[in-house]
C-alpha cells in the first residue's frame, strides 16, 4: 500500500501536475495535524469550484468582462500556488495574460481571437484541474 | 498601547523570540489556513482574518497585544496597502510590525511598502524556512 502512495505521488510530480510547494504542505503535517494536506485539498477543490462556477456564469454572458474573468483567475492562481497546482496555475497565467491582451485591444476582430483563446483556456484548465482532483482523490484514499 | 512586554523577548536569541501573537490577513480560505498553519508549526500563535475591518478589528483588543500583521498585499477586492496604511494611522509606527506578502518584487512595490511603514516583504509563495527567518529579522531589528 505504501509503495502505491509514493507510486501515486511520484507520477504527480513527474507529470507536473504538482510542484515543490506541495511538499510544503506536507511538511506542515504532523501528529497534530495529521490530515492537514487532505484538509487544505478539500478546501481548495471547493473554493476553485465555486470560481469555475463563476467563471462560467461571466462567459456565458456573451459579452467577455476582461475585467473580472481576470479578478476570478487572480484568485484561482492564488490558490493554485499556495497548494501547488503546477498545471492549473499555467492555465490561469495563461488565461491572464489573453485576458490582459483582449482588455487592451481595439479592433474587435481581434478581440474576438483573444476571447477564443480564453475559452480554449479555461476548457484546458477544467481539464487539469478535474484531473488533478481525480489524482489526488486517488492519493488520499491509497494514503488512509 | 500594545508596545510593552511582548512576550518571548525574554530571550531575543532563543527560540521564543517566535512566540507571540500574529494577525495574518488573506483573501481566500486556501492561503488564510496555509499561512496560518505554517506560523504556528514555527511557534507562533495565530489569529487568521479575511478582511481590512476583521483586522483592525482584533488589533483594537487589547486583551491580545499582536505584535505582527502578516498581510497579503494582492487581495482582490481589498487594497492590501490601504490597510497598512490603516494600522500605521491607527497604531503608529512601532508595533505592530507589518509584514507583507506580495507575489511581486518590482521596485514599487518596494517603494510602496517602504513609504507604508510596512518592517518586512515576503515573496509569495511563502515557505516556512522563509517565514521563519524574515520574521526573526524584524521582530530582532524592532527590539534593537
Amino acid at each position: 500500500m505504501q509503495r502505491q502512495v509514493a507510486l501515486i505521488k511520484q507520477s504527480l510530480f513527474d507529470q507536473g501536475y504538482l510542484d515543490e510547494q506541495f511538499v510544503e504542505l506536507e511538511e506542515l503535517q504532523d501528529d497534530a495535524n495529521p490530515n492537514f494536506v487532505e484538509e487544505v485539498a478539500t478546501l481548495y477543490f471547493k473554493d476553485s469550484a465555486r470560481l469555475i462556477s463563476n467563471i462560467e456564469q461571466a462567459l456565458e454572458r456573451g459579452s467577455f468582462d476582461f475585467n473580472r474573468l481576470d479578478n476570478y483567475m487572480h484568485q484561482f492562481k492564488g490558490s493554485s500556488t499556495s497548494i501547488g497546482a503546477s498545471k492549473v496555475k499555467t492555465e490561469c497565467t495563461m488565461f491572464r495574460e489573453y485576458c490582459r491582451v483582449g482588455n487592451a485591444e481595439v479592433f474587435s476582430l481581434f478581440r474576438t481571437c483573444d476571447e477564443c483563446r480564453c475559452l480554449r483556456t479555461f476548457k484546458q484548465l477544467k481539464k487539469e484541474h478535474a484531473t488533478l482532483r481525480k489524482k489526488l482523490e486517488q492519493y488520499f484514499q491509497a494514503s488512509k | 498601547m500594545l508596545a510593552g512586554k511582548a512576550p518571548g523577548l525574554q530571550h531575543p536569541n532563543s527560540n521564543s523570540i517566535l512566540r507571540g501573537l500574529i494577525i495574518t490577513l488573506a483573501y481566500d480560505d486556501v492561503n488564510r489556513t496555509v499561512t496560518k498553519r505554517l506560523l504556528e508549526k514555527i511557534g507562533c500563535e495565530v489569529t487568521a482574518v479575511s478582511s481590512g475591518f476583521e483586522c483592525l478589528s482584533a488589533l483594537s483588543n487589547v486583551e491580545m497585544p499582536y505584535r505582527v500583521v502578516i498581510l497579503d498585499l494582492q487581495m482582490p477586492e481589498m487594497d492590501g496597502f490601504e490597510v497598512a496604511m490603516k494600522i500605521r494611522k491607527f497604531y503608529g509606527y512601532h508595533w505592530p510590525l507589518i509584514i507583507a506578502l506580495t507575489a511581486s518584487t518590482e521596485d514599487h512595490v518596494r517603494e510602496r511598502c517602504l513609504q507604508m511603514g510596512v518592517n518586512g516583504m515576503i515573496q509569495k509563495p511563502v515557505l516556512l524556512h522563509v517565514m521563519d527567518s524574515e520574521l526573526r529579522r524584524a521582530l530582532q531589528s524592532a527590539s534593537e
